[in-house]
C-alpha cells in the first residue's frame, strides 16, 4: 500500500471522527427518544364507541389521566390540554392528525354520559379529543400502570391518588415522551414543541435524510 | 533525521503499542456498553424549579415515596435535602424481591449524591434537575443508600435504605 493512500485513509478517518463529534455537539437534527412500546388496549369513549390503540396508528396520540369526581385541590389536566387544543394550529404537523385521549381512572362513576358532559364542560372537540375508560379494572390498572407507567390507586374514601402526567405516542405505537412533573417550560409549550419535532422526523426521514435521523437517535440528540 | 530511521527502543515501542490498544479497547467497551447492552447513564432528565419542587401539591416530591405502578414495578420519588436537616425523604422503602424500581431523585437546596450499595446506582443529585435510574433488586436484604457528594455538616448522617423482602 502506497504511503499517500495510507495518509488519505488517516485523514478520512480523522474527518469522520470530527464530523461525528460536531454532529453530537451542534446537534443539527434533534429527535425524541424511542422509549418503549405503548400498551395495546380497547376502551369505550364518551359516545359509547370502542377506541383501540390500532385506531390511532399513523397519527400522534397524547394521553392524559384524570377522573371527573376529583376533589378541589386535584391536578387539573384540562387547562394544559385546552391550551394545546387551541394552539395546535401553531405547529407545522405536515397533515399528521393528533388525537388527545383522556383516560378516566374511575370507571365506576365515569360512565359514558358523565365523560361526555365533562368533555363538553371543558370545551373539548370530540373529533380529536376522546374521553375513555374501561369497566375492567384490572385491565385499566395494567394499561395505565404497566403500560403508560402512570401511578394511581384508590385510597378508600372514594378518591383516587394519582401522579399527573402526559404521554406522547407516535404513529408506530411507540412512546416518545413522558411529562411527569412541572419543568421550567410549561407542559403545553413542551408538548407543542415535541409534536413539531416528531412531525419533522416523519416528514424528513426519507432516503438519505433518514440516515441522518437514525444518526441523531444513535448519538442521543434528544430535543429538550 | 526522518521518522523512519528514528531509533525507538523495542521495549518502549511495545509499551506504546500496548497503551494504544488499551485505549482502543476501552473506547469500544464504552460504545458496546452504551449502544449494545443498553447500559443507562444516569442522565439529568429535565429542569425543574428547586424552589417549588418540594412544596407544589402537583409535584410528585411534595408527597415523596414509593408508588406501585404495576405488580413488581415501582416508581420511587426521593427528595434529598439539607434543610431543615440532612436527610432523604423517605428514609426507607420496602419492596419485594425481584422488583424493578425507577428512582426519581431531586434536591430543593444544595447538591447531593445518591449511591445504592451493591447496585450500579450512583449519581449526582442537583437542585433544578431530576436524576432517574432503574434498578432491579434480585436478592433480598437491606441496600443502604448514601450521599456521595459533600453537602454540609450533616453529610455523614445522610443515608437511607431499600429493604428487599424475600
Amino acid at each position: 500500500m502506497s504511503k499517500t493512500f495510507l495518509n488519505a485513509i488517516y485523514v478520512f478517518a480523522a474527518l469522520l471522527i470530527l464530523a461525528a463529534f460536531a454532529f453530537k455537539v451542534f446537534q443539527p437534527i434533534q429527535v425524541l427518544p424511542r422509549m418503549r412500546i405503548a400498551p395495546a388496549y380497547q376502551f369505550t369513549d364518551q359516545d359509547g364507541q370502542p377506541l383501540t390503540s390500532e385506531t390511532l396508528r399513523g397519527q400522534f396520540a397524547l394521553y392524559s389521566f384524570t377522573y371527573t369526581q376529583c376533589p378541589a385541590p386535584c391536578y387539573n389536566m384540562a387547562e394544559t390540554m385546552q391550551e394545546i387544543q387551541s394552539r395546535l394550529g401553531e405547529v407545522d404537523l405536515g397533515g399528521i392528525p393528533v388525537t388527545f385521549i383522556t383516560i378516566s381512572l374511575d370507571p365506576d362513576r365515569d360512565t359514558t354520559e358523565v365523560l361526555k358532559a365533562y368533555g363538553e364542560s371543558i370545551g373539548a372537540d370530540f373529533n380529536h379529543w376522546k374521553f375513555v375508560t374501561t369497566t375492567n379494572k384490572d385491565l385499566l390498572k395494567t394499561i395505565v400502570g404497566a403500560g403508560f407507567e402512570t401511578y394511581y390507586e384508590n385510597i378508600g374514601d372514594g378518591s383516587i391518588r394519582f401522579d399527573p402526567g402526559y404521554v406522547l405516542v407516535d404513529g408506530w405505537g411507540v412512546i416518545r415522551a413522558e411529562y411527569r412533573y412541572a419543568t421550567e417550560v410549561s407542559d403545553a409549550d413542551r408538548i407543542l414543541r415535541h409534536l413539531g419535532v416528531l412531525a419533522d422526523e416523519v416528514k424528513n426521514s426519507k432516503g438519505s435524510t433518514k440516515l441522518a435521523y437514525e444518526a441523531a437517535h444513535l448519538f442521543l440528540c434528544y430535543a429538550p | 533525521m526522518s521518522a523512519q530511521n528514528m531509533h525507538i527502543d523495542s521495549y518502549e515501542r511495545n509499551w506504546m503499542i500496548f497503551s494504544f490498544i488499551l485505549l482502543a479497547v476501552f473506547a469500544s467497551a464504552i460504545a458496546v456498553a452504551a449502544f449494545g447492552m443498553e447500559i443507562q447513564v444516569p442522565a439529568p432528565e429535565e429542569r425543574v424549579d428547586p424552589g417549588t419542587v418540594a412544596t407544589d401539591p402537583n409535584s410528585p416530591w411534595s408527597n415523596p415515596g414509593l408508588r406501585e405502578i404495576a405488580p413488581g414495578k415501582y416508581d420511587a420519588y426521593i427528595l434529598a435535602r439539607a434543610v431543615p436537616q440532612w436527610e432523604y425523604l423517605p428514609k426507607e422503602i420496602t419492596v419485594p424481591v425481584g422488583s424493578r424500581v425507577t428512582f426519581y431523585v431531586t434536591s430543593p437546596d444544595v447538591q447531593h449524591g445518591f449511591k445504592i450499595q451493591d447496585t450500579n446506582a450512583n449519581f449526582m443529585v442537583l437542585p433544578g434537575q431530576v436524576s432517574k435510574l432503574t434498578v432491579t433488586f434480585d436478592k433480598p436484604g437491606a441496600y443502604n443508600f448514601i450521599c456521595t457528594e459533600f453537602c454540609g455538616a450533616g453529610h455523614g448522617v445522610m443515608y437511607g435504605a431499600v429493604i428487599v423482602t424475600p
